[in-house]
């Protein structure tokens, strides 16, 4: 071990001082060591920085702060739309119109909430492998298990954070915009519970398809073009299917409809029909196959995206 | 844990890749030290460093790192780090931010984590430019990135995969020296795999040497530096009179195409060729010591291997 002495100069008189600057060399580490919880916590908050761009360059952030962006508009006009119509026809003039509210909210952002988990998502996953870091990870206190889930936690709080946040301010702009705010809240306190369930079962749904497509490619760039086709293409494919098939069959091709799966859900939730799922036959199905079939197209991609994770360790 | 104390041990140790054998049947252990892992490409080098970090289980044996399995425990890998031979480093972060997060995912908490990355950065000579994207780097500097991630936890043994691969000759210098002060000053123990025998002898306290998945030699630098020397002689003429003046003072020489070759000479042997050179009246063209070629010892191991596999 080297230890070194340097005499400071004075900055004035640049005479040297009786101050003693010393190298002590390398120091051992004898703090604590806090194991796999810590591990598992670097990498939900890594993956959580890399999600929104936070100590990358100003590159990483414009894409998810533009998803976020327009996402917040998307509530603050309607917001404004919904005051305005308070304010200039007079009080129960936003109902009496049949204003779009925190039960549309999900039919008309969801397919913008779902190409930014298809856009983002990757970026937590991909790059570990093309640029093999996971193998570094791995030599650490953790597992493949440790890793994804932690991927995966972090991830869903960012979708979280980008379905709630919008609602809140809907909320905020509903509850400010009415003649009477405290009367608005006595009678819409529900819309909160329910808009974060329902946040919940958009945000789950999201991450957990955009993490599953990520871990078969080591390009966010694939991931990103293969899930906005995913949910582009089959939307229109199954609408139009499902019209030329009548009964039963039309019903099972519209269940296909992936943009639909979570808006059904929320339509269950808020008791309510959303825009987009309005004529959609898989509606006859009923409520309970309806949420059924969330937790199929959620619960099985996520149990192979832990086994796909699983398996690097040995 | 003591010196002398074994901190890595293997146990007959096999690993099979379907009908590839990577690993046959190696038994070692590794003390406190430099210890150097030397093989040619595909000798099974890596694959053993794999399985002592519980990356691979191995098809039969035992892999032990500070007392513990290697393939069962995760919380002994807190204890030790990782230089991988292949690139590993994220592109878009600064090394300073990279180390941080790698402390961190090793179990220290973030604070002390900064402290450890910065500290680590400065040994290994990445001080200014920490806050740069890793991108930006040469692969000098990539090299003391993925070694700074090694250590920036202070692990007690740490393993180091190529380290010196795709080094310019100074880069190669300064990367040797750099695992030297890991032992001597950080006193972190090392194990360093390499295909160049010259940076193993040059580094390290002991060696394994690795073929074909099968141990052929391991114990002290020193005693086989000696094994591997060998002394070179030229004459002008009377070749065949140099050959018998030595083989009559008992020298074991070996006739080349252009000289002579002794094996692992002790300083008596000096003495013996310069009697055997006046005896014989050889005019003495060059006499130098040389170092066998890995592939030729390689080549004399193997023999040794099969030799001893037919008897």
């Amino acid at each position: 071990m080297t230890t070194e002495a340097i005499a400071p100069l004075d900055a004035r008189s640049g005479q040297a001082t009786s101050g003693t600057v010393f190298d002590i060399g390398y120091q051992p580490y004898t703090g604590r060591r806090e194991g796999r919880g810590r591990s598992r916590l670097a990498i939900f908050k890594d993956g959580f920085r890399t999600a929104l761009g936070f100590g990358r360059g100003a590159r990483a952030k414009v894409l998810p702060w533009f998803f976020i962006g327009v996402l917040t508009a998307i509530a603050l006009v309607m917001a404004i739309v919904a005051g305005a119509a308070e304010r200039l026809g007079g009080p129960g003039t936003a109902a009496e119109a049949n204003l779009p509210s925190h039960s549309d909210f999900y039919g008309i952002a969801s397919i913008i909430l779902f190409v930014f988990a298809a856009v983002v998502g990757p970026e937590l996953l991909c790059p570990d492998r093309r640029n093999r870091v996971i193998s570094l990870y791995l030599v650490r206190p953790l597992n493949g298990s440790d890793y994804i889930l932690s991927r995966w936690a972090s991830f869903l709080v960012v979708m979280l954070a980008a379905a709630w946040l919008p609602q809140v301010i809907l909320f905020l702009g509903l509850s400010m915009g009415d003649a009477v705010p405290i009367q608005y809240l006595r009678n819409h306190w529900l819309d909160v519970p329910r808009f974060l369930l329902s946040g919940a079962v958009m945000a789950v749904y999201a991450t957990t398809l955009a993490l599953l497509t990520a871990s078969f490619t080591t390009r966010r760039a694939y991931a990103s073009v293969f899930l906005v086709g995913l949910f582009v293409i089959t939307a229109p494919f199954t609408i139009g299917l499902a019209e030329e098939l009548d009964g039963a069959p039309g019903q099972w091709v519209s269940m296909f409809n992936l943009t639909n799966i979570p808006v059904h859900v929320n339509d269950v939730i808020f008791s309510d029909q959303s825009e987009i799922t309005e004529d959609a036959p898989a509606r006859e199905l009923g409520a309970r196959m309806l949420v059924i079939w969330y937790f199929i197209w959620t619960l099985v991609p996520a149990a192979i995206l832990w086994w796909r994770y699983r398996r690097l360790t040995p | 844990m003591t010196a002398g104390q074994a901190l890595l041990a293997v146990e007959r140790l096999t690993k099979n890749y379907g009908d590839v054998v990577a690993l046959n049947d190696v038994s070692f252990t590794i003390t406190d030290g430099i210890t150097g892992i030397l093989g040619e490409n595909g000798a099974g080098k890596s694959t053993a460093i794999k399985i002592l970090l519980g990356l691979l289980q191995p098809t039969s044996g035992t892999a032990t790192v500070l007392g513990q399995n290697a393939s069962q425990s995760i919380a002994v890998r807190a204890r030790v780090g990782y230089m991988p031979e292949h690139d590993c480093l994220p592109t878009q972060v600064s090394a300073a931010e990279f180390l941080t997060h790698m402390a961190e995912a090793s179990g220290l908490p973030p604070a002390m984590a900064r402290t450890r990355a910065a500290d680590t950065l400065r040994h290994v000579g990445l001080f200014e430019e920490r806050y740069r994207a890793i991108a930006g780097y040469s692969t000098g500097m990539k090299q003391r990135v993925k070694l700074g991630q090694a250590l920036v936890h202070d692990p007690a043994f740490v393993f180091l995969d190529e380290p010196t691969a795709g080094l310019d000759p100074a880069g190669r210098e300064e990367m040797l020296a750099l695992i030297r002060k890991t032992h001597r000053e950080f006193g972190i123990s090392v194990l360093f795999s390499s295909h160049l025998m010259a940076d193993i002898e040059r580094t390290c306290d002991r060696i394994i040497v690795l073929q074909d998945g099968r141990l052929v030699q391991s114990g002290e630098v020193g005693q086989f530096t000696r094994e591997t020397e060998t002394v070179f002689i030229e004459v002008d003429s009377n070749r065949e009179g140099l050959v018998a003046a030595l083989k009559k003072r008992g020298v074991a020489v070996t006739v080349e195409r252009t000289g002579l070759t002794i094996e692992g000479p002790d300083e008596s042997v000096y003495d013996h060729v310069r009697d055997a050179l006046v005896e014989a009246q050889a005019p003495l063209r060059r006499l130098a010591p040389r170092r066998r070629a890995l592939t030729e010892l390689f080549e004399r191991e193997s023999g040794n291997v099969h030799a001893n596999g037919a008897a």
